[in-house]
C-alpha cells in the first residue's frame, strides 16, 4: 500500500515537473492582406512573420512558445476592423504585427487603442497612423511617405523632367501621397499640370488618361497600389502616352512585373524607404533563412519588416511576460534596438525612424537600385 | 396644353469650355471609340438575357458570372495550349475562343436543365434570387478554386499590338478587331434568330411556349439550345473584355451582369433590337458622365459615372416601366 | 409543456455552440443539429411543441425572455460571443424591416445593406452632434426618406423591373459613397460608440464585456421590432398588404389603394433597417462603402427566405444560423459566401417555403 502510494506519488511528481517544464503558448496575431490584389505582399508578411516564429520557437533559450494567428484584411477597411476586433477582443493573443494597406492600418487604430492591444505596423506608410493619435499602443517599424516623396520629388526634378500629371487613389494612401509629393515637387521646381483621383478597384482609365494626355505631361506620378498600377500603365501604352511612369512603394512588387511583361513595366520607378535589404546588416541572414523555408510566396518588399516587427514583438514578451500592459510600457523605451533592417527607435508616437530612401527601376523584367542599374549609370535612358 | 416645345440648353460658361474640349475631333474620336467598345460588351451581355428572358419568362442573373468562368476558362485553355508548344497567337486565339464559348454553352445548358427548368412554375422571385446566389456561387467557386483566384490576372496579348496616331487619337488594330468581332457577333445571333429554323423556333416558344408545343417544337430542346447560345455569346464577351483590358479578375461579371441586365430592361425585355440600344445607351451614359460632368462642376472625380448612368436608368424606368421597345404582356387576371 | 422544454433545448443547444472553440466540436453539435431536427419532425414533436406554444402564448414568449437573459447572463464576458449575439439581434429588426416589404407586401427590395448603410452614415455624423437616442431616429427616418425616392419608379413597374431598380439603388449608393470625400470616401467614418443619457456603452460594466451593452439595446430594439410586426399583421394594415402581395388587380377592383399599401410597406421596412444600422454601427465603431455592398444586400434577402417569408420568428432563427455559424466553423470562413450561397440554392429548390413557413392567417384565434 504504502510503496504503490510512492509509486504514484513518484509518477505525478515526474509528471508535474514535465508539465512545468513545458513552455507556455503565447500568441501573436499577424494581419494582412492574405487574398485580393496585393495578395502577393501580404502572403510575404506572413511568411516573413511566421518565419521569426519558427526561428523563436527553435531557440532552446526562448521562455515561451510562440503561436501565430494569422488574418486576412483584404485591404479593405471594413474587414480589417472586424480583423482587428476578433484579433483584440481574444484575451490570449498579446500582441499584433499589423497591415501593410495604409487604409486599413488607418481604419483599424482606434479599434486597437479601444481594446488596449499593442501592435507593430509592418508595411502601411501613412503618417496619420503613428501621428493622426497619440495612442500609446500603436508602433511602427517601417517609414512613413513623407521622405518617400521628399526624395522623389527631388531626384526626379534632378533627373531633368518638369511637368507632372498626377494619378492617385481616392483612399487616405493615395491623397496623402498627393498631398506631400505635390509640396515637395513645388519646393523643388516641378509643375503639376494635372491632377486626377481614382477609385482603389477601377477599371476603365481611358477617361482620365485621354484627358492627361492633352496636357502633355513628362511624368505620370502613380499614388496607389499594384493592381490599378498595371492597370494605368497598361492603358497608358493603348493611348500611346510616352510619359515617364514613377510609381511609389505601393507598386515595388513582383506582380507589377509579372502583371505587365517586361517590356511594359520597363523603366518604371519606384520609392521605398529603408536601404535595400541585400545591403542591410541582418539582410543576407533573413534571404537564407527565408530561402530554406522554402515558402512559395517571396518576402516581396516589406517581408524584412514584418520580419522585424515579429522579433521585436518576441523580444518584448521575453523580457516582460505575455501582458498586454507591460508589452505597451515596454515598447513606449524601445531605443537603438538590433535588428535586420538596422536600429529601430520609437519616437514619441511609437514612429521608427528610417532616413534612407532607395530608388528602383524596373529593368530586364526586375527591380534594381538605380544605382547598380543602367538606366543611373546613364547606359540607358529613361522613356520620355 | 400641348406645348412640347423645344428644350433649353443650359449654355453655362463652364459648359460650352467642356463641350470647346470635347470637340476636338481626334479627343471626340478617343471617346466615342472607348464608348463603342464598352457599348458592344455590354450589347453582348443584354443580347443573353434577352434571349432567356423571352424564351423562358425568367432572369438569369448568374449570366454575367457565367462571362467571368468564360473569361477564365479562356486563360485556363491559353496557359494549357502554351505549354503544349503551340505559339502562333493566331492559333491560340481560335483555341481560347472555342474552348470558352463549348464550355460555357454546356455551363448554360446544365444550369437551364438542372436549375431553371424544374423552378418554372415559381414565384419568379425565387428564380431571381436562385439564378443570382447562383451567379455568387460562380464567382466564389472562381475565387477559391482557380489558383490565386483572388488576384486580378493578367489576359494574354493575342492581338496585334499595333496602333496608328492621328493627332490626339490612337487607332489601335486590336481595339478595332473587338469592335468588328463584337459586332460580327452580335450580326451572327440575329441571323441565327431570324434566319434559321432553330431561331424561329426559339421565337415560336418565346411568343407562346403552349402553342409552340402543340406545333411539335420541342420546348425543353429549345430551352437549353437558347441558354447555351446566351451563355457563348457571355463566354465570347469575357474574353474580349480580357483582350481589352488585358486583365481579368473573378468579379468582373458582377457589374457587367448588372449593366447588361439594366440595359436589357431598358431597351425592353424580350426584344434583342433593344438589348442591343441598351448596350450602347448605357455605355453612351458611362462616357457622357465621365466626361461632361467634371466639365460642369469641376474636380467631380470621374468615378460618379457610375452613379449618373445608375440614376439615369432608374429615372428612366419611371418614365418608360417596361423599357424602350416595350414588351407585349398578357396578364391573366 | 412540450414547447418549453423545445425552448430550453434551443436554449442549451446555442449554449453549446457558442461555447465550443474545436472543429471538432462544432462539427458534432451541427451534425447533430442536422440529424436530430428532421428527425424530431418526422415524429411529429415540433408540431406539438408550436402547438403547445401557441396555446401558451405569454408563458412562450417569457421562456424565451428567460431563455435569452441565461444566454446573456453566461457569455457576458466573452467579447466576441456578446458580439456575435448583439449583430444577429441588429440584422434581425433590419430583416423584419424587409419582412414587411416583401413577406408582407411583396414589395421585392434587393438594396437592404444601401438602408443599412444610410443609417450607418447618419450615426457617423450625428453622433458627436446629437442625443444618441435621435441619431437612432432620425438614421431610420432618413432610410425611410432616402427610400422614397425610388417609389415612384417601384409603384410604376412590376416584377423584373421593380427587382431592377432596387439592386440599380443599391449598387449606386455604394459608388455615391464610395466617391463622396464628404462621406468619408473609400475610407470611410468612424463612428461614435453609443451613449444613452450618460450612459456611456463603449466602457465596460466591469469584467463584462462592453459588447454586452449592445446586446442589451439589441434586445430591447428587436423586441420592439417584434412586437410592431406581429400587430401589424394581425391588424387591418396587415390585412391589406397580404392582399396587396396576392393579387394587384384584385385588389384594385375592391378598392384598395394598392400605392398607398406599398409606399406604407417600403417606408416603414426601410425605417427599421435604418435603425438598426445606426445601432450596427455605432458598435462596430466604423462604416465604410464595402461594408454594404449588393452581396450584403443579398444576405439580408437570404435571411428573410431562408427562415421562411413573412415569419418574424424564422427571421431570427435565420439570421443567427447565418451570422454565427460563418464564425464557428473556421475552416469555412474563406468559402463563407459559398456557403450562403450554396445553401439558399438548396434552400430554394427543396423547401421554397423556408425553414419556418409562416402560418396562414387565422381568424379565430
Amino acid at each position: 500500500m504504502r510503496v504503490s502510494a510512492l509509486v504514484c506519488a513518484a509518477a505525478i511528481a515526474v509528471a508535474g515537473s514535465a508539465f512545468a517544464q513545458q513552455k507556455q503558448t503565447v500568441k501573436l496575431a499577424f494581419i494582412g492582406p492574405l487574398t485580393g490584389g496585393v495578395s502577393a505582399n501580404g502572403i510575404g508578411g506572413r511568411n516573413s512573420a511566421d518565419l521569426a516564429v519558427r526561428l523563436r520557437n527553435e531557440d532552446p533559450k526562448a521562455k515561451y512558445r510562440y503561436e501565430l494567428v494569422s488574418l486576412d484584411d483584404e485591404c479593405k477597411p471594413n474587414t480589417a476592423v472586424q480583423a482587428a476586433t476578433k484579433a483584440a477582443a481574444d484575451k490570449s493573443i498579446v500582441a499584433g504585427v499589423t497591415h501593410y494597406c495604409s487604409v486599413t492600418a488607418i481604419a483599424t487604430v482606434d479599434t486597437y487603442h479601444k481594446f488596449g492591444f499593442p501592435i507593430v505596423v509592418w508595411g502601411a506608410v501613412l503618417p496619420d497612423i503613428t501621428y493622426r493619435n497619440k495612442y500609446a499602443e500603436v508602433h511602427r517599424v517601417n517609414g512613413t511617405m513623407i521622405n518617400q516623396n521628399d526624395v522623389a520629388a527631388k531626384f526626379m526634378t534632378g533627373q531633368g523632367f518638369r511637368r507632372w500629371v498626377i494619378i492617385h487613389d481616392t483612399t487616405d494612401y493615395g491623397k496623402a501621397h498627393d498631398k506631400y509629393f505635390t509640396e515637395y515637387l513645388g519646393k523643388y521646381g516641378g509643375q503639376v499640370v494635372g491632377r486626377f483621383g481614382v477609385t482603389a478597384d477601377q477599371q476603365d482609365f481611358t477617361a482620365e488618361l485621354t484627358k492627361a494626355k492633352e496636357l502633355k505631361p513628362d511624368v505620370i506620378y502613380f499614388g496607389g497600389l499594384t493592381p490599378i498600377g498595371v492597370r494605368i500603365r497598361s492603358q497608358m501604352e493603348r493611348l500611346g502616352m510616352n510619359a515617364v511612369f514613377e510609381g511609389t512603394s505601393g507598386i515595388k512588387s513582383d506582380s507589377y512585373i509579372e502583371g505587365l511583361g517586361n517590356k511594359l513595366a520597363e523603366g518604371s520607378l519606384s520609392f521605398i524607404e529603408g536601404a535595400p535589404w541585400e545591403k542591410l546588416p541582418g539582410g543576407l541572414y533573413f534571404t537564407g533563412k527565408y530561402a530554406q523555408a522554402k515558402y512559395e510566396q517571396g518576402p516581396e518588399a516589406y517581408g524584412p519588416f514584418a520580419f522585424a516587427a515579429a522579433n521585436l514583438l518576441m523580444d518584448t514578451i521575453e523580457k516582460v511576460g505575455p501582458d498586454r500592459k507591460r508589452v505597451i510600457a515596454e515598447l513606449a523605451r524601445v531605443k537603438d534596438k538590433d535588428s535586420i533592417i538596422g536600429k529601430i527607435t520609437f519616437d514619441d508616437h511609437g514612429q521608427n525612424v528610417v532616413p534612407l530612401i532607395s530608388k528602383y527601376v524596373v529593368q530586364d523584367g526586375k527591380w534594381v537600385i538605380w544605382e547598380d542599374s543602367e538606366y543611373g549609370k546613364g547606359q540607358r535612358k529613361l522613356k520620355h | 396644353m400641348g406645348d412640347l416645345g423645344g428644350q433649353r440648353v443650359w449654355q453655362g460658361p463652364a459648359q460650352a469650355e467642356a463641350l470647346t474640349r470635347v470637340v476636338d475631333v481626334g479627343l471626340l474620336g478617343q471617346y466615342v471609340a472607348n464608348g463603342l467598345m464598352l457599348g458592344v460588351i455590354y450589347a453582348m451581355v443584354a443580347v443573353g438575357f434577352t434571349l432567356f428572358f423571352g424564351v423562358l419568362d425568367v432572369i438569369q442573373f448568374s449570366h454575367g458570372d457565367v462571362l467571368t468562368v468564360g473569361a477564365f476558362t479562356g486563360l485556363a485553355t491559353f496557359i494549357a495550349v502554351q505549354a503544349a508548344g503551340i505559339a502562333s497567337p493566331w492559333l491560340q486565339l481560335l483555341f481560347v475562343i472555342l474552348a470558352a464559348s463549348a464550355a460555357m454553352a454546356l455551363l448554360g445548358a446544365l444550369i437551364a436543365k438542372y436549375l431553371v427548368l424544374p423552378l418554372r412554375s415559381a414565384p419568379p422571385l425565387n428564380i431571381l434570387l436562385l439564378t443570382l446566389m447562383l451567379g455568387a456561387a460562380l464567382r466564389e467557386c472562381v475565387r477559391l478554386f482557380y489558383p490565386q483566384g483572388a488576384n486580378p490576372k493578367p489576359f494574354p496579348r493575342l492581338l496585334p499590338q499595333d496602333s496608328l496616331a492621328l493627332g490626339s487619337f490612337t487607332l489601335r488594330v486590336d481595339n478595332l478587331m473587338l469592335l468588328a468581332g463584337g459586332v460580327a457577333a452580335i450580326v451572327a445571333v440575329h441571323l441565327v434568330i431570324t434566319r434559321t429554323r432553330l431561331g424561329l423556333a426559339i421565337r415560336a416558344v418565346a411568343q407562346d411556349a403552349e402553342t409552340a408545343r402543340i406545333m411539335g417544337i420541342h420546348f425543353d430542346r429549345v430551352v437549353l439550345l437558347t441558354f447555351a447560345l446566351g451563355s457563348a455569346l457571355a463566354a465570347l464577351a469575357g474574353v474580349m473584355n480580357g483582350l481589352y483590358y488585358n486583365e481579368i479578375n473573378f468579379s468582373i461579371g458582377l457589374l457587367l451582369g448588372v449593366i447588361g441586365f439594366s440595359a436589357a430592361v431598358v431597351g425592353g425585355l424580350g426584344n434583342i433590337y433593344g438589348a442591343i440600344l441598351g448596350g450602347f445607351l448605357f455605355a453612351a451614359l458611362q462616357t457622357i458622365g465621365a466626361v461632361l460632368l467634371p466639365g460642369i462642376f469641376p474636380g467631380l472625380p470621374s468615378a460618379y459615372k457610375d452613379v449618373f448612368a445608375f440614376a439615369v436608368v432608374i429615372g428612366f424606368m419611371a418614365w418608360r416601366p417596361t423599357g424602350l421597345i416595350a414588351e407585349r404582356t398578357a396578364e391573366r387576371v | 409543456m412540450t414547447g418549453f422544454i423545445g425552448i430550453a433545448a434551443i436554449a442549451a443547444f446555442s449554449y453549446f455552440f457558442l461555447h465550443a472553440e474545436s472543429q471538432p466540436a462544432v462539427l458534432g453539435l451541427i451534425a447533430a443539429a442536422v440529424v436530430g431536427v428532421p428527425l424530431l419532425g418526422r415524429f411529429g414533436w415540433i408540431e406539438r411543441a408550436s402547438r403547445s406554444l401557441e396555446a401558451n402564448k405569454l408563458g412562450g414568449r417569457i421562456a424565451i425572455a428567460i431563455a435569452l437573459a441565461a444566454i446573456v447572463w453566461l457569455f457576458r464576458e466573452e467579447n466576441f460571443a456578446m458580439l456575435m449575439l448583439a449583430s444577429v439581434l441588429f440584422y434581425t429588426v433590419a430583416c423584419l424591416g424587409l419582412t414587411v416589404q416583401f413577406g408582407y407586401a411583396g414589395v421585392v427590395n434587393f438594396a437592404g445593406a444601401a438602408f443599412l448603410g444610410v443609417g450607418g452614415y447618419t450615426s457617423a455624423m450625428l453622433a458627436p452632434h446629437l442625443p444618441h437616442v435621435l441619431v437612432l431616429v432620425v438614421g431610420g427616418l432618413l432610410a425611410a426618406l432616402v427610400g422614397s425616392i425610388l417609389i415612384l419608379p417601384i409603384l410604376r413597374t412590376r416584377g423584373h423591373y421593380a427587382a431592377l431598380i432596387t439592386v440599380a439603388f443599391g449598387i449606386l449608393f455604394r459608388q455615391f459613397v464610395e466617391v463622396n470625400d464628404a462621406l468619408g470616401g473609400p475610407q470611410g467614418l468612424q463612428v461614435k460608440g453609443l451613449d444613452l443619457f450618460g450612459w456611456d456603452l463603449n466602457s465596460p460594466i466591469g469584467e463584462l464585456s462592453f459588447y454586452t451593452n449592445y446586446v442589451l439595446v439589441g434586445l430591447a430594439l428587436a423586441a420592439l421590432a417584434f412586437m410592431l410586426v406581429r400587430r401589424l399583421e394581425r391588424s387591418w394594415v396587415g390585412l391589406n398588404l397580404d392582399a396587396v402581395r396576392l393579387d394587384e388587380t384584385a385588389c384594385a377592383v375592391f378598392g384598395i389603394d394598392v400605392a398607398r399599401w406599398k409606399i406604407l410597406a417600403f417606408t416603414f421596412g426601410n425605417f427599421f433597417a435604418g435603425v438598426a444600422g445606426a445601432a450596427y454601427a455605432m458598435m462596430t465603431g466604423f462604416v465604410a462603402p464595402n461594408s454594404f455592398t449588393f452581396a450584403d444586400s443579398l444576405i439580408m434577402v437570404s435571411i428573410v427566405l431562408l427562415g421562411g417569408v413573412g415569419n418574424a420568428w424564422g427571421v431570427a432563427l435565420a439570421a443567427a444560423i447565418m451570422l454565427v455559424l460563418p464564425e464557428k466553423l473556421q475552416a469555412l470562413q474563406e468559402y463563407r459566401f459559398l456557403l450562403y450561397a450554396v445553401l439558399v440554392i438548396a434552400i430554394l429548390m427543396v423547401r421554397p417555403q423556408g425553414l419556418i413557413p409562416r402560418r396562414a392567417r387565422d381568424y379565430f384565434a
